[in-house]
């Protein structure tokens, strides 16, 4: 069995706290995350949700918090509400350096046949470059035409 | 065959111009490569090589495909460890795209063998890179972990 693991890693000059608030809290994740917003307590344990910013509040990904150290680590299961059984890891690992964080974004443990595996490879790069520049700049990136998150 | 591969993506809010301009222009490269100096003429064929401020060669090679703002692929052989240069040469391609007001930037480097110590070492090396180049192209300044050669090296 093939081991998929997909790997990002970038460094945003920013702090941990702003960094930790930008990936959890609704009002920053609509503005880069293909207008999904993520919602939570985050408190190990918890269910977490990534829903569509719209009245309808469509949900495109969810799972459990697996792990919360706030503001350096973040894990949670992810899949697609109408997929559960192919679930998957996500982990986020903030590390703080001079005036930057580095930030890597893990995501594995695929099932075997998992379709998810595919389905995240071209969002990544999307949402972390769009996150980068949000924090950096003020204003996130509109890399999202024609996609939502997660497809 | 099997091979060692690193790809990046990630996209920049500027034009494929401006992209292309601070990957070939030396005083652009140095800001977000830890002050080094890429010198290359950037036509097929060309000698490329990199050199450290202190006027050592780290890396060089040649420029193998060159369409501007859109692609540029170049033959790359370490030179300063020796496990290293061994492996001989490897292929480092960068892609430019527009996507809409963005640039989607990909970079590949790869080594036509498993296990290669050089792709293991790019690959850490060009997270911080081009993440510094973002920010030089998006704020106007880089990161300055990336500004300058690391003491002792």
């Amino acid at each position: 069995m093939e081991k998929i693991e997909h790997v990002y890693e970038t460094y945003i000059r920013t702090t941990p706290e702003k960094l930790w608030a930008a990936i959890t809290q609704p009002e920053f994740t609509r503005q880069y995350w293909g207008g999904g917003e993520n919602v939570s307590t985050w408190k190990q344990g918890a269910k977490w949700q990534h829903h569509s910013n719209d009245a309808q509040h469509t949900v495109r990904m969810t799972g459990q918090v697996v792990e919360s150290v706030p503001p350096k680590l973040l894990v949670l299961t992810w899949a697609d509400p109408a997929d559960l059984a192919d679930e998957s890891r996500v982990s986020f690992e903030l590390e703080p350096m001079e005036d930057l964080v580095r930030l890597k974004v893990v995501h594995g443990q695929f099932k075997p046949g998992s379709t998810m595996a595919g389905k995240v490879m071209g969002g990544w790069p999307r949402v972390l470059a769009s996150l980068k520049s949000l924090l950096e700049t003020g204003e996130a990136l509109n890399v999202w035409a024609g996609r939502s998150c997660g497809k | 065959m099997e091979k060692s591969q690193f790809i990046y993506v990630t996209y920049i809010r500027t034009t494929p111009e401006k992209l292309w301009e601070a990957i070939t222009n030396p005083e652009f490269i140095r800001r977000y490569f830890f002050g080094t100096t890429h010198e290359s003429k950037w036509k097929p064929g060309a000698a490329w090589r990199m050199v450290t401020p202190d006027g050592r060669v780290c890396d060089a090679g040649e420029v193998l495909e060159c369409e501007p703002h859109r692609k540029l692929v170049l033959k790359w052989r370490h030179e300063l460890d020796p496990e290293m240069s061994a492996e001989g040469y490897s292929r480092m391609t960068y892609v430019l795209e527009q996507h809409g007001s963005s640039v989607k930037f990909t970079v590949t480097h790869e080594m036509d063998k498993p296990g290669s110590k050089l792709i293991e070492s790019v690959s850490s090396g060009w997270p911080p890179i081009l993440a510094s180049l973002k920010s030089l192209l998006e704020t106007g300044e880089s990161l300055e972990e990336t500004r300058h050669w690391p003491e002792g090296l």
